[in-house]
């Protein structure tokens, strides 16, 4: 079995099993826990309206912008960059639809209506440039920040290495970089997405679920008590 | 008749020296040489002995002997593929039965260590039963011929790597060539079918140099199967520009973009459709509207599809996921009650 | 009984990668005779009982960025990352992984979470204790919304189970569980101090009625250092035809079980207040001018009761508010520029961010805001028990820096707060830097501005 067959098949459904099993693991692990009922008297009767945190922190309030500037601007860098190319760049796109087939179906099209667009190449190689440069500045900043150097572990690295892998891999890949095997360089994207989908649900990658989780608690225990958002 | 060289047979045909000389200028060129190398060629082709030839076929279609042997007027290549001394060749001998298993015997014998073994078709390794040939079962034969022969070409894609015989989930046991014989120089030269000049080119470079020629990791000649039909496509542009034909016949198909979308495996895929084409240069599948299916690759046939895109891939199915499903709520019911029970545990102290 | 430990000092490895926990300067205090196991097996216990649901998923979500450190006044004023507010928490994330959390089991079978050390613990308790007033400027910063102030109290827990907390907290915890004040107010003390504030401020206070629509409570602070507004109180409450009632029985606002982290001492002081309104039968408990009182009972009392309050809890400032709003009170005009400083628990953490605001405009102040404000402003630096534990003054001083600039940028005449133990902690700053601007109690400007009726 060549890298590639192995990268398409068993790798991916390894891969996908495991990200499926371990996020599942984590977030009902977590959210089946104890909790208490708040018996207090509430300020405000619809705490549910506290879940407008998830928006609201995702930008900081201008008195904490100072500090903070930098690693917002660069954060959203790489998200935005990194989702584009992950949602809009064609062969993605049908692999999506692929698996929306397997799973519902029907692909998404069909499900909704309406197609799923998809972005030029070449502001798709735009975008990932400027996510993986994002992804470099804000390794530099983790390493030379005197606060952000004592607080990580080896969570934080190895999480950094499994997102800038596939967005390198994969440029190297589209670009046929070097004019090495182009069914190598893919090969090393697809192990390298594996990879990330593997390490997702054990690493701080898990954000992705937690931060509604995390928003959503704190602003419906804050709003119940009026207190500041 | 038959003649002692290839330059004596040649000439019996008709065939000028010009018209020769140009023909191992084209092959001298076809096999990435420089056309310096033409008097050379045109040397060693005149004075090669006419090699013998035992074409061994197994677990195969036919469809290799028709390419190659598909000729559409008298083409040199066809004329270069009968002045070979074929001595064994289902479809184009004249003799059968018990004359033509004598008929190769003989050849074994008389050229033991110097003939060349064709080989297409895949070797079943499970019940002998499912292909002989004259009651031989196909892994004896060819391990007998393989042992006389100077080298061995394993021709198509069933040869070379047990092709769709060999495809999930290969009931006959089905395997290549390679997996047979260890001790040989083996040439694979896939394709489902291969590329008439391809088999020629291979041909006369091996009479010319007396050796195999330059093959990459898989034993395909490099100068046929060096480059991937995406690299040499010339819908290229289109790929890299995004625009994709959704579906046959819709208006990217008739506009003549790529077919990535309707399945093209053209980027994983060696071969030298989009140089050499089919016909006689005529077209390639490509060409034609129809995205390439991979054939001279190891199982092209188990790749998730040929309408597939080469980015979706054997991720699973609803099964898999459901089962993932099942297992990871499992394990975070079971870890959030065994957390529960240490708490109680710790509040009851 | 404490012991107190010293060790010197080492400097923080800023040229090393980082292969371990950073070694702070530290001194550290201990109760008990336990082994340090037992420490360590006391601090995982009740670590285990504190962690719920919503502390698991904090503990689940942080991801490293630091920003919780722009937000922190300690980080602030001294730039040591040790004072990151998620750092503080380390041991107690470490412990929720190995002890709790979804992976606990591989994390122990496969030892990936080490225990907790008792070096560690004793290590963190300056972090936990000293260099957190539980102000919650970090809990509005993250963006993962981690509300890590409340997380350092629940850390509390498990380091008073271990025997270490300040020596400071202790103490008063302890004199506050045997003799109803941390500061010695016991109730005949209070009673006394009640007798001669009503005699030399001529102000009529009920003591012990059986029934009451109104209980007031004081903080021990006021009642020792700030006996104006013992008077202040009394006053208003009269002035207001309230029904109202002093209890000896439940009348201490102060809450240092919170602060330690001794949550049966928390509940007791507590239970002490609810039992006392339910004995005179009050519809409404009013806290004084005090941050972690408003906390402990205004939004953990009914937790620690069990059951809802049957009586409403409401803060001194919010009472004024409301009786402003419904035009009972009316005030004199204060004539002069104010700003106000928001007392964390009652404002950023509590919700009751206009109602002081309500107050001064009914005083006619003109209020010139600081800069951070409101819900933002920067804590005064001695809240959560930071300004009882002298070991912590130096890097509390080094904070108060902070509320100069601000007060001092607004121009205003005068600050006002609302919460004694600000005020006190501001008076301990004016002190030491010889500062010119006093620290002024809302409740005091409204009973010195009211507008008597002529009788």
């Amino acid at each position: 079995m060549s890298l590639l067959e192995f990268a398409r098949g068993p790798a991916l459904q390894w891969s996908i099993t495991i990200f499926i099993v371990g996020v599942l693991w984590r977030l009902l692990g977590v959210f089946l826990l104890r909790s208490k009922k708040d018996l207090s008297e509430p300020r405000n009767r619809a705490a549910w309206k506290g879940l407008r945190l998830i928006g609201l922190r995702s930008w900081p309030r201008r008195e904490f912008l100072e500090g903070t500037a930098f690693g917002e601007v660069m954060g959203y860098a790489f998200h935005v960059g990194f989702l584009v190319s992950l949602f809009f760049f064609t062969p993605h796109v049908l692999f999506f639809a692929d698996v929306a087939k397997g799973l519902l179906g029907t692909d998404l099209t069909g499900l909704i209506g309406i197609g799923w667009p998809t972005l030029p190449n070449g502001i798709i190689t735009f975008l990932s440039a400027v996510s993986i440069a994002a992804l470099v500045a804000v390794l530099v900043h983790r390493i030379v920040s005197p606060v952000k150097r004592l607080i990580s572990n080896f969570d934080d690295y190895f999480s950094w290495f499994v997102t800038v892998a596939p967005l390198a891999t994969g440029m190297a890949a589209f670009a046929h970089l070097g004019g090495y095997p182009y069914e190598r360089l893919l090969a090393f994207h697809l192990v390298s997405v594996e990879l990330l989908l593997v390490w997702f649900p054990f690493g701080k990658l898990m954000h992705a679920f937690t931060i509604f989780a995390a928003r959503g608690s704190t602003g419906m225990i804050f709003e119940r008590r009026g207190a500041s958002l | 008749m038959s003649f002692p060289t290839l330059g004596e047979a040649l000439r019996s045909r008709g065939v000028s020296r010009r018209d020769f000389l140009q023909f191992c200028a084209a092959t001298a060129s076809a096999l990435g040489l420089s056309t310096t190398l033409a008097p050379r060629i045109a040397a060693a082709l005149e004075q090669a002995r006419r090699p013998s030839v035992i074409w061994l076929p197994f677990q195969e279609c036919t469809g290799c002997t028709e390419s190659i042997t598909r000729a559409h007027g008298a083409t040199i290549e066809s004329l270069i593929f009968e002045t070979i001394s074929l001595d064994y060749q289902h479809t184009l001998q004249a003799a059968a039965g018990d004359a033509a298993e004598q008929a190769r015997e003989k050849a074994m014998k008389d050229n033991w260590g110097q003939y060349l073994l064709i080989v297409d078709g895949s070797i079943p390794t499970g019940n002998s039963g499912f292909s002989t040939i004259a009651g031989h079962d196909n892994l004896s034969m060819l391990k007998e011929a393989a042992a006389g022969a100077a080298a061995i070409i394993a021709l198509g894609s069933c040869a070379a790597f047990g092709g769709i015989p060999a495809a999930r989930p290969n009931p006959t046991g089905a395997v290549s060539v390679s997996e047979v014989v260890k001790d040989k120089p083996i040439i694979n030269v896939p394709g489902c079918p291969p590329i008439p000049v391809v088999i020629t080119g291979v041909l006369a470079q091996y009479l010319t140099f007396g050796k195999v020629p330059e093959l990459d990791s898989l034993q395909r000649p490099k100068a046929f199967y060096g480059q991937t039909i995406h690299d040499r496509c010339y819908r290229r542009p289109f790929y890299e520009r995004g625009q994709f034909a959704d579906s046959f016949d819709d208006e990217g198909a008739r506009l003549g973009w790529c077919l990535y979308k309707v399945g093209c495996k053209g980027p994983t895929t060696y071969n030298a459709c989009a140089t050499v084409k089919w016909n006689a240069g005529t077209s390639f599948p490509i060409e034609a509207g129809h995205g390439c299916i991979g054939c001279s690759q190891p199982g092209f046939w188990d790749q998730a599809g040929f309408y597939q895109p080469l980015s979706t891939a054997n991720w699973g199915n609803a099964r898999t996921v459901g089962t993932a499903i099942g297992v990871g709520a499992a394990l975070g019911i079971a870890s959030a009650a065994l957390a529960r029970k240490r708490q109680r545990a710790a509040e009851g102290n | 009984m404490t012991t107190t430990h010293t060790r010197k000092p080492e400097p923080l490895e800023f040229d090393k990668p980082r292969v371990s926990i950073a070694k702070p300067e530290y001194r550290f205090d201990m109760q008990g005779e336990m082994h340090d196991a037992e420490r360590v097996e006391r601090a995982m216990k009740s670590f285990v009982k504190d962690f719920g649901r919503t502390a698991a998923i904090y503990m689940e979500s942080c991801i490293h960025c630091g920003m919780c450190a722009e937000a922190c006044h300690f980080y602030e004023t001294t730039k040591d990352p040790k004072y990151t507010p998620i750092w503080k928490l380390e041991p107690f994330k470490q412990a929720y992984k190995r002890e709790y959390g979804p992976f606990a089991v591989v994390f122990r079978a496969l030892n990936l979470k080490p225990r907790v050390t008792v070096e560690e613990l004793q290590r963190w308790q300056e972090l936990i204790y000293d260099s957190c007033t539980v102000c919650g400027r970090c809990s509005l910063m993250c963006p993962m919304g981690i509300d890590i102030a409340t997380l350092v109290s629940q850390a509390r827990h498990g380091m008073f189970a271990a025997g270490l907390i300040p020596h400071e907290l202790w103490a008063v915890t302890e004199r506050a569980r045997l003799e109803g004040s941390p500061l010695g107010a016991t109730p005949k003390v209070f009673a006394d101090r009640l007798e001669w504030l009503a005699d030399d401020h001529e102000v009529e206070i009920p003591i012990d009625k059986d029934q009451a629509d109104v209980l007031c409570t004081m903080s021990s602070i006021e009642i020792m250092k700030y006996p104006d507004s013992v008077v202040a109180t009394a006053r208003i409450m009269n002035h207001l035809g309230v029904d109202w009632t002093f209890r000896l029985d439940g009348y201490e606002a102060t809450n240092f079980g919170l602060l330690a982290g001794n949550s049966a001492a928390q509940k007791q002081l507590t239970m002490k207040l609810i039992d006392a309104a339910v004995a005179c039968g009050a519809k409404t408990l009013i806290l004084p001018e005090c941050g972690h009182a408003y906390t402990a009972l205004r939004w953990m009392g009914a937790n620690m009761y069990g059951e809802p309050l049957p009586f409403k809890v409401m803060h001194i400032a919010e009472f004024l508010a409301e009786q402003v709003h419904d035009g009972n009170l009316r005030l004199k005009r204060l004539g002069k520029s104010v700003t106000f400083h928001d007392p964390c628990q009652v404002i950023r953490r509590g919700g009751a961010i206009e109602a002081p605001r309500e107050v001064l405009k009914a005083l006619g102040a003109e209020l010139r805001e600081m800069y951070p404000g409101k819900g933002t402003n920067w804590c005064c630096g001695g809240g959560g028990g930071v300004v009882a534990n002298h070991r912590a003054d130096g890097l509390r001083y080094k904070t108060f820096k902070l509320k100069m600039e601000q007060i001092e940028k607004t121009g205003a005449e005068m600050p006002v707060t609302t919460c004694a133990n600000c005020r006190q902690t501001f008076d301990d700053g004016q002190a030491h830097f010889k500062w010119d601007t006093k620290m002024h109690s809302l409740l005091e400007l409204v009973a010195d501005n009211l507008i008597e009726d002529e009788a």
